[in-house]
């Protein structure tokens, strides 16, 4: 095998090389499906009504590469979008409301944050406690018919179109927040500390990393990012209510599992991620310009999110040429699915103590 | 070898801490009923409990499979999904053969649940998606076929057999039949995990499932039968939520599987894996139900239970880590002692 | 070993492959006489919404017009969105939408309207400023002096009536309570005494544990009214299981479906709810002359609406333009039984 085509190879196999692949082909699939879909207004519009997905999945990114999980993330964004609204609804200056908002969201991230990195516990349980409890603390903050007069020059933001009433306003922005977190993710050295922490707890402990801080930091990233959400969502919608983003939690992980990014941690990318965003806000436009039922849309995205894993797993051992099952390694990405937990929420606790060191 | 002695008390060390954790859930469940039984008119009438006992029915059932797959370290989010599904089946079938034996709708229901839960399991053990994504996709999916299947229709008591719907309305001895079925799985789910052979796999594979391969435990396998004995049961608990909720739509049982979980985690069955037993999770159960019955006595808000049931999820993992710790330490310094002890011997 | 995973990749794409093209089909090709009509419901999941789609289907035939029902399958507005985004790029000529956030629609919707799309809301209502005509079922006055009324039919105008309600911070039920005790308070029923007013939450449960409470309390009941689908299942229920059936009536609104047992067996002979078919297609005749040009929204305009016959624009319970269906249709058991929603 010469140089050239192992790089080749090597590139092909990348993650986001077969999501643009995956976008063009749906893309073709979606103009066989509706002639309206390559409208350049829809194309240009397309991923608007999942931006506030979009900064959700971008939030939990980190704590994935973490070895975390955060699905108390769709709730979180409910509480903060009412504390905005019945601060908003009190008299406060929007922006400053907005501002409350984010901040909110951020105490939940670092509730989830303290309990899992302070106590040590497992993210997937605390965050699905969490996830009920901040479900129900949004309906008691705000019950009934919500917030919603918000003034004209803060919707534009969330909702506005520039350039020929065309380009959605949102659009640009998203752009930035994701840049700005890759390079957080992909180029400062605390995105280095998540990635190793992702990797290998124990080895980044050893190696000098504040494991604890750093873990506190990702669920704060991802309330804060939450709470980003909240506020697009506020703008783009101009409505505010306790049920805010109900049913989405399947999309955002979607989009951060389809990105490419390991589920068990240590790996993925912030381009992948935003590739997927734009591949399910794809597939739902174009199943949408055809009329396909709402169900139908939900059974393609559920198949999809199996087929990304099922893909990842072969790319992966199809990269490093290996078709064989090897010895388990916990907390590592080549763990098997039985660890899958494990890898989730990673501790001091059972598997190690009961290895009988 | 002393090997046994070490084993034993470890054993029994182990055994004293779910002993404590039931004694525990047994005590917020007296405080609970006492507060309520002060606070609320009618709450200790007999009528009440018949209510509670029906409610907390179905999360039993289903809970005794889920608490197989968390045992195994796993989890399936799809129950509520399979239950609704199930249930819509169960229903449809009497619909059309107002004849049906009760009986055989309800294996077709179990039967169908066990498809589900077995496609599951293939997805974790087989095609190695983690147990969390791929339950969250098949939630999706089997509710997506469900809303299909129903095509935005439902079916109502009317057209269900009266033979069905006495699932639910009879009360023999006073305990709705629901109740005893829900107690009879239980105690069938406890016998099974305490005595037959290959259910200590799954605490095993639970505890440490590196180990657990080596000693040669068909870990895959055991993986898909806890994924499969739990879309069973869901499929059970499907058939008779349509017998207890006879118009049965798409949208039936839709978030059941928070309730699950729920009753499985504050009964005390270790997220980790390898630790709970089948009385934690029926205690937790009721210990859910009697509360929540208690904030609809005093007519506290849906959303205060809705905190509430998160909350308590956090407060015992919380609790449940800990005592863990505690556990481990202790059963480590009496393996320290116990080598010391023949060291000592040894020596003499 | 690695032929068979290669197989088994084949499989998979194989599979996804037929799916996609099955979807393809599905999709379809739609013939183009007539107006595009696409209606949108809280969610598809609810069969309530079915029927109203059969109803606007059934308008649509008449017509000549292309009905497309669609929805989220979650009762969210936000995810409504997208489906108008998408009827407006399609060209559709009018949409018809029930909403649970009248707010979060609105920018979508008027996004459709600046396109030359027509909205006409139904049952849910938008915010005023993105709808040109909203179609109500019926009106608070007419819901709650038509109950008061099925209660006075079947207790011969006499005696101890309670009203078993949902939740107390419901504004529907208590503006229906509100006109409740309005029409009580008219010498007509001058011998119909309100002596309690429950609330079951919505909670089949607790509204059985409620009519209980009530019969026990109240030995000279005479009806209970329940203004809500599941308070009323609820207390027929229980009214069954104790054998009051023919000492207490019961009334209120109800589904056909979920009634018809108790109907049968005799514990609610006389209860109501709008005709969700005639209301599906009432919304398509209003929103087919609203793109025809002939409904502008402006108060007094009268439209004709099939086999339902002429309607007006009008004002109701402060809101407008509506135009309304009518008083709740009475369901008994000689009729119910052309009723399957």
């Amino acid at each position: 095998m010469t140089a050239a085509r192992a790089i080749a190879l090597r590139l092909l196999a990348r993650w986001e090389t077969l999501l643009v692949v995956a976008i063009v082909g749906a893309g073709i699939w979606s103009t066989t499906l509706s002639p309206f879909f390559l409208k350049r207004a829809n194309l240009l519009d397309l991923v608007t009504p999942y931006i506030f997905i979009g900064l959700m999945a971008f939030g939990l990114t980190f704590v994935v590469v973490a070895g975390e999980i955060d699905i108390s993330i769709v709730s979180n964004m409910a509480v903060s979008v009412v504390c905005f609204a019945q601060v908003f609804d009190a008299g406060v200056n929007v922006w400053l409301a907005a501002l409350i908002g984010l901040v909110v969201a951020t105490v939940l991230g670092l509730v989830n944050g303290a309990l899992v990195s302070v106590l040590d516990l497992p993210s997937l349980a605390i965050t699905l406690g969490t996830m009920a409890a901040y479900a129900g603390l949004a309906y008691v903050i705000l019950s009934g018919e919500g917030v919603a007069s918000f003034p004209s020059g803060y919707t534009k933001i969330g909702g506005g179109y520039i350039a020929g009433n065309e380009l959605p306003i949102a659009l640009p922005v998203i752009l930035a927040v994701a840049v700005v977190l890759g390079i957080v993710l992909h180029a400062t050295r605390f995105g280095r500390y998540v990635f190793t922490i992702g990797s290998n707890r124990e080895a980044a402990r050893f190696s000098g990393i504040p494991v604890m801080r750093v873990r506190m930091a990702v669920f704060a990233a991802s309330g804060l990012m939450a709470g980003l959400a909240g506020v697009v969502y506020v703008g783009y919608f101009g409505s505010a209510r306790a049920d805010a983003g109900t049913g989405s939690l399947l999309d955002v992980v979607t989009a951060v599992v389809l990105g490419g990014v390991d589920i068990f941690g240590g790996a993925g990318s912030m381009l992948g991620v935003f590739l997927a965003l734009v591949l399910v806000a794809e597939l739902r436009n174009g199943m949408q310009l055809a009329n396909i039922q709402g169900d139908t849309q939900d059974i393609v995205i559920g198949g999809l999110l199996l087929a990304a894993i099922v893909a990842g797993n072969l790319v992966r051992r199809a990269q490093t040429g290996r078709f064989r099952v090897r010895p388990l390694r916990l907390g590592r990405k080549e763990v098997i699915a039985h660890d899958a937990a494990d890898a989730l929420m990673p501790s001091k606790l059972a598997p190690q103590n009961l290895k009988g060191r | 070898m002393n090997f046994p002695l070490r084993r034993t008390s470890a054993q029994s060390l182990a055994s004293a801490v779910f002993r404590l954790r039931e004694i525990g859930i047994l005590f917020a469940l007296g405080a609970a009923v006492a507060f309520f039984a002060i606070r609320a008119p009618n709450f200790l009438s007999t009528g009440n409990w018949q209510g509670i006992a029906q409610n907390v029915a179905i999360v039993i059932v289903v809970g005794v499979g889920e608490t197989l797959v968390v045992l195994t370290r796993n989890i399936d989010l799809s129950v509520g999904s399979i239950v609704g599904l199930t249930a819509y089946l169960s229903a449809a079938t009497f619909a059309h053969h107002t004849g049906a034996s009760v009986a055989l709708v309800a294996l077709i229901a179990i039967a169908i649940g066990f498809g589900l839960g077995l496609v599951n399991g293939l997805l974790v053990a087989v095609a190695r998606v983690p147990a969390i994504i791929a339950t969250l996709a098949t939630l999706a999916i089997y509710r997506g076929v469900d809303v299909q299947i129903t095509g935005g229709g439902n079916i109502t008591a009317y057209q269900l057999p009266d033979r069905f719907l006495k699932l639910a309305s009879t009360k023999p001895v006073g305990v709705p039949t629901l109740a005893w079925i829900a107690a009879g799985v239980a105690i069938v789910g406890a016998a099974a995990v305490r005595w037959a052979p290959w259910s200590r796999d799954f605490y095993a594979i639970g505890s440490n499932p590196e180990a657990a391969r080596f000693a040669g435990i068909p870990v895959g396998r055991r993986v898909i039968t806890a994924f499969a004995i739990s879309g069973a049961l869901a499929g059970l608990g499907g058939f008779l939520f349509a017998s207890r909720f006879p118009t049965v739509d798409a949208v039936a049982a839709k978030g059941f599987e928070l309730d699950v979980i729920t009753a499985v985690v504050i009964g005390g069955v270790n997220v980790f894996g390898g630790s709970g037993t089948m009385l934690g999770v029926v205690l937790g159960a009721l210990l859910v139900a009697t509360i929540q019955d208690g904030f609809t006595l005093l007519r506290i808000s849906e959303f205060w239970r809705l905190f509430f049931n998160g909350f308590a999820i956090v407060v015992a993992v919380t609790i449940d880590a800990l005592v863990t710790r505690r556990l481990q330490e202790a059963l480590r310094r009496r393996r320290a002692e116990a080598l010391a002890a023949r060291h000592l011997e040894a020596g003499t | 070993m690695h032929r068979r995973r290669l197989a088994v990749t084949g499989i998979v794409a194989g599979a996804a492959l037929v799916t996609m093209l099955a979807l393809t089909l599905s999709a379809g090709a739609r013939t183009s006489k007539g107006y595009k009509i696409f209606f949108l419901p809280k969610t598809t999941t609810i069969p309530v919404f079915t029927q109203n789609a059969l109803g606007a289907k059934a308008a649509a035939k008449e017509l000549g017009d292309t009905i497309t029902y669609n929805g989220p399958t979650d009762v969210s507005g936000p995810k409504q969105v997208p489906f108008i985004d998408s009827a407006a790029r399609q060209g559709y000529n009018g949409i018809v939408i029930s909403t649970s956030d009248p707010n979060a629609v609105a920018p979508a919707l008027k996004r459709a309207a600046a396109k030359g799309v027509k909205v006409v809301s139904y049952d849910g209502d938008t915010a005023p400023d993105s709808r040109t005509i909203f179609v109500a079922p019926s009106s608070n006055k007419l819901i709650g002096a038509i109950e008061v009324q099925w209660a006075s039919d079947e207790t011969h105008n006499k005696g101890e009536v309670a009203i078993l309600s949902a939740t107390p911070t419901s504004p529907n039920q208590n503006t229906w309570i509100k006109f409740m005790k309005q029409e009580l308070a008219k010498p007509k029923y001058k011998n119909m005494k309100l002596v309690k007013i429950a609330y079951g939450n919505d909670d089949p449960t607790e509204s059985a544990k409620q009519t209980q409470a009530l019969v026990q309390a109240y030995p000279n009941l005479k009806a209970i009214i329940a203004p809500t689908t599941v308070g009323i299942q609820a207390a027929a229920q229980e009214l069954q299981q104790e054998g009051k059936c023919k000492k207490i009536q019961l009334t209120g609104l109800g589904l056909p479906n979920d009634m018809r047992k108790y109907v049968k067996a005799g514990c609610a002979n006389k209860f109501g709810l709008w005709d969700e078919r005639a209301f599906g297609y009432l919304a398509t005749y209003v929103v087919h002359n609203v793109i025809a040009g002939k409904l502008t929204g402006k108060l007094g305009q009268t439209l004709k609406a099939g086999k339902l016959g002429t309607f007006k624009v009008v004002v109701s319970d402060g809101n407008k333009p509506v135009v309304v269906l009518g008083p709740p249709l009475a369901f008994t058991p000689k009729n119910i039984d052309k009723y399957h929603f």
